[in-house]
């Protein structure tokens, strides 16, 4: 059984915490120091690359791999980004980072610069997080007022710099080079890659984009080095991981479990099981763009491997928790809204397709399905999955499909009845 | 080179080469709405998705490059790349996007001016399915909005590919259009106090592959399949712009540019076109005539040709020294030399002067300040151009009879005091001949008129300031007594017991063949589609390409 691990969380409930006295009074940047002291660049990649550390943004890319991507030049510019556009419906955990240690994520990007020897990096924050930025700006300035960042890092010879920009309320510009593009001043629409970014990003130059919680597990990997780091977790997701538990849980949360922990133990074990002591329905284990689970499918782990062999992946971490009394109808309704919403438009399935299955869907919801819908629901799916330039489109019809999918019966019932079975029930109970 | 294998087809393409070029350029059909040779490529659309050996999901052939293997890579043991375009993959892909395309747009197909020659419409036949499966009430966006003095736009219609944005970004640089909102709700916009009207506005209605933007002028004039089509040359300054001439019943509705590497590019200045306008009001003239008085006397050739030997005979014996010649660069180049041949027998041999007409400055893209479009081509047969908007009145000092051939000094002049000047000048002639394809102000006090076919009305040749020779067509017909320069000159010669070419623009293009040796080689077929860059040219200067 999987026990809650105390290492991204560490400083989570400790009072003042996001002060730099706090951070360091508790271990904190002595890694950042042991790196840019006693460590080569390339030992620092190294290490990174060993703890074979993956993405957290929700691609599950190793961290260090993608590091070693950027040129090599000395003459080069390169630059980071750390991508807090944290605007997956169910996933919150970067939040709870940067409003609660944002020193540990600073650190990590500190280290990352020297071991990309980047110039500097821009910290990205979604719009709708006005005190997340807050508090990640004081904490900037409590660095380089340590002499943590700016020239000549501790003597390093070292310079770095970090700029907060702040987003302006797209989901797309969570996508890598929407958000470049986005950090221009540019409209938010994802790059056409080729060129990819750690050839031509930001400004044009080589750039590497790493989520909030990757940087987080950098100082570890560096304090405590890769092996350690390895023996959490399952191969396939090494290290402690963030999942934010949402929905019909007693005690929903962020908690902080290696990789490979079952979902039914993050929901039953973790989050106190489901509310109202009501039946399990579906889980959607990885944020809202990650294929449906059914109940009978959760006694897997959360790693690649194991939700891979259902259908499913890890995505973001955020598992959205749905009992009895959920319609699953009404839910891809909402997620189809989500996305038709955020979709920027550029591409014809993704701007068109999304927009269609919203459609559809609220058709089959309101009752006025017709026998066909489903089908054509998938057939839709597949216009739209794998044929556009980023993954929103992906992000939509993956959801949707596994709804369908996963959960046919209910569409055909509403389809049938000419209403939602489920919101009948709840009526009768009520009365 | 790379060897790659397009269908059953093997192709040799260089290595960094856009696949969707390549597979265009060897004829095989690939869909595609937002790709243009001319402008950036942002892969959007997703109409020319192909299976490309290797990778893992269809990939759009435009932002698609050729590559190289390393031999032990290649597939097969030989092919760089291995691409299907009509797989069932393939084929469904593209049923798919065409579906997504067509299900928000208003399908207004009867009352649309691009239908005929829209490339959804045209796609749509192609590749997509007879019949929609939606059902649902479609986005609605601004119809008729007025983007500029030429152009209306329909977001309904739009499709969303961006050409027209970019072509602002791009070529003319003036960033006029931008998107605006989100997702299905996408709309093009003009940015804040802005409105489209660059000089080349008109581009972005050829660009657009839809009715969403149209042409005011154009719009709603004619069914695009009943226009009769001829390509020519514009005539409005010396780039000479490859067009294509669209009429209807005698009337010329529009002009579009020709993709011309050698001259413009893929572009032309709403100037040019807007030709279609500017002719309307003009009063032409259909009849050789005599000045009586306030009246003219009119005489059809070739009763005309006589009448006007016997006036001139008046006057003849003293044109060495009274006798002043203006020609123009809007003469083609059968014209010109066919003044060359007429004064040998009639003018006693004065030569004659083409005035440089300038009117605003260069840009950088087309247009030029030189206003007359074989200027270069009269420089090329030796005849004197003057100074840039010269004087004609000090071309007139001391002389008693001019000859002036399409051109209107005194229309052209914008100062009053010299206009004035001329008029006198002008006016104090004894004899004031001028042939023209319009009753001019400088006509107007012209004791005979020679009516002459306008640009579009006759064949011919043409030197653009590139030295690029080009040929002009008849794309509308003239009435029989509006002759060109050359077939007046012919039959005057005739009149007088001369020998000459005759009245067909063959002949005269042999002599201008002579006189320029570089031709001697040269047929008429050559001259199409693109014309021939001549030695001497300008090598420097650019075609407009982008």
């Amino acid at each position: 059984m999987a026990e809650l691990l105390q290492f991204l969380t560490k400083n989570v409930g400790v009072s003042n915490s996001t002060h730099v006295d706090t951070y360091m009074g508790n271990g904190g940047y002595e890694p950042m120091m042991k790196a840019l002291h006693k460590m080569k660049p390339e030992a620092v990649l190294n290490e990174v690359k060993a703890s074979n550390l993956k993405g957290r943004g929700g691609a599950g890319f190793p961290a260090g791999l993608k590091w070693s991507f950027l040129p090599k030049e000395k003459k080069r510019i390169r630059y980071l980004v750390c991508n807090a556009d944290e605007s997956e419906p169910g996933t919150f955990k970067d939040r709870l980072l940067i409003e609660n240690d944002p020193h540990l994520v600073l650190e990590g990007i500190i280290i990352a610069g020297w071991a990309t020897q980047a110039k500097g990096c821009f910290f990205y924050i979604r719009g709708e997080m006005p005190q997340g930025a807050r508090i990640f700006r004081k904490a900037v300035d409590q660095a380089y007022n340590k002499g943590f960042l700016g020239k000549n890092i501790l003597g390093s010879g070292f310079d770095f710099d970090v700029w907060v920009v702040r987003g302006a309320g797209a989901y797309i510009c969570g996508e890598e080079t929407a958000l470049m593009n986005s950090v221009e001043g540019k409209r938010g629409e994802p790059r056409l890659k080729p060129p990819f970014p750690a050839g031509y990003g930001v400004y044009g130059e080589a750039s590497n984009i790493n989520n909030v919680e990757t940087y987080a597990n950098i100082p570890y990997i560096i304090e405590k080095g890769a092996d350690w780091y390895k023996s959490i977790g399952s191969a396939g997701s090494p290290g402690p991981r963030l999942f934010g538990v949402s929905g019909h849980v007693k005690r929903p949360g962020v908690y902080e479990l290696p990789g490979d922990v079952t979902v039914r133990e993050v929901i039953f074990k973790h989050a106190g099981g489901i509310l109202g002591d009501r039946e399990l329905k579906a889980v959607i284990p990885g944020g809202s763009s990650t294929p449906v689970l059914r109940s009978d499918q959760i006694d897997v782990p959360m790693d690649p491997d194991g939700l891979g062999s259902v259908g499913s992946m890890s995505g973001s971490a955020g598992v959205i928790v749905m009992n009895d009394t959920v319609c699953m109808v009404k839910a891809a309704v909402n997620l189809a809204h989500f996305y038709t919403h955020e979709s920027c438009g550029q591409c014809t399935p993704c701007r068109e397709g999304t927009h269609w299955l919203l459609d559809l869907l609220t058709r089959i919801e309101s009752g006025e399905g017709k026998p066909g819908d489903p089908d054509l629901i998938l057939q839709i799916c597949d216009n739209i999955q794998a044929r556009t330039i980023c993954p929103l489109g992906d992000a939509c019809a993956m959801p949707v499909r596994s709804f369908v999918q996963q959960f046919r019966e209910e569409f055909e019932e509403h389809i049938r009845a000419g209403r939602c079975p489920l919101h009948a029930v709840e009526m009768t109970t009520v009365i | 080179m790379a060897l790659i294998r397009i269908d059953d087809r093997e192709i040799e393409a260089p290595a960094g080469e856009n696949l969707l070029r390549v597979a265009l350029k060897n004829g095989i059909a690939i869909p595609f709405f937002c790709y243009h040779p001319a402008l950036s490529v942002v892969g959007q659309c997703r109409m020319c998705l192909v299976k490309v050996e290797g990778a893992p999901k269809l990939l759009p052939a435009c932002s698609t490059l050729v590559a190289e293997l390393p031999e032990d890579k290649k597939f097969e043991g030989k092919y760089d790349m291995v691409v299907e375009t009509a797989s069932e993959e393939v084929k469904q892909a593209q049923r798919g996007v065409l579906e997504l395309q067509l299900i928000n747009h208003p399908l207004d197909c009867p009352i649309c001016d691009q239908a005929g020659e829209c490339m959804l419409q045209e796609y749509a036949y192609e590749y997509g399915d007879s019949s929609s499966r939606m059902e649902f009430e479609k986005v609605h966006s601004p119809k008729r909005v007025d983007f500029g003095p030429h152009i209306v736009f329909d977001s309904e219609r739009c499709i969303k590919c961006t050409r027209c944005i970019r072509f602002c970004r791009e070529i003319t640089k003036t960033n006029e259009l931008t998107m605006a909102h989100r997702g299905v709700w996408n709309e093009i916009q003009l940015f804040h106090d802005r409105k489209l009207d660059n000089p080349y506005s008109l581009c972005t209605a050829d660009l657009c592959p839809v009715g969403a933007l149209t042409s005011k002028e154009f719009r709603f004039k004619e069914r695009v399949w009943f226009l009769a089509s001829a390509n020519s040359v514009c005539p409005e300054c010396s780039r000479g712009c490859s067009a294509r001439y669209d009429t209807y019943r005698g009337e010329i509705l529009r002009l579009v540019p020709i993709d011309n590497p050698k001259v413009n590019g893929p572009w032309m200045c709403d100037y040019g076109r807007l030709l279609t306008e500017r002719i309307k009001g003009i009063e032409r003239l259909d009849m050789p005539a005599f000045r009586r008085g306030s009246s003219l006397e009119r005489h059809p050739w070739p009763a005309f040709a006589g009448k006007f030997l016997e006036k001139l005979s008046f006057y003849r014996k003293d044109f060495k020294k009274t006798l002043a010649v203006i020609l123009s660069g809007r003469m083609t180049l059968e014209e010109l030399i066919a003044y060359e041949t007429l004064s040998e027998a009639l003018f006693s041999d004065v030569s004659g002067t083409a005035p440089n007409v300038t009117r605003g400055e260069d840009d950088d893209l087309l247009i030029r300040k030189e206003k007359r479009p074989n200027l270069e081509g009269a420089r090329r047969l030796g005849i004197a151009v003057s100074e840039e908007n010269a004087a004609v009145a000090d071309l007139l000092k001391g002389k008693k009879t001019a000859l002036i051939v399409r051109e209107d000094p005194l229309g052209d002049v914008e100062d009053e005091e010299a206009k004035a000047a001329l008029e006198k000048a002008l006016t104090g002639l004894d004899l004031l001949i001028v042939a023209d394809d319009a009753l001019t102000e400088t006509a107007k006090l012209a004791h005979v008129v020679i009516p002459l076919p306008a640009w579009h009305e006759m064949e011919g040749t043409t030197v653009n300031f590139l030295g690029t020779l080009q040929k002009t067509a008849r794309v509308l017909i003239p009435p029989r007594n509006r002759k060109p320069f050359y077939e007046a000159a012919s039959l005057l010669l005739q009149a007088e017991g001369v020998e000459a070419p005759g009245g067909s623009f063959g002949p005269w293009f042999s002599k201008v063949k002579e006189r320029i040796p570089e031709l001697s080689e040269l047929r008429v077929r050559d001259l199409l589609p693109h014309g021939v860059r001549l030695a001497g040219g300008d090598e420097s200067a650019s075609g407009g390409e982008a």
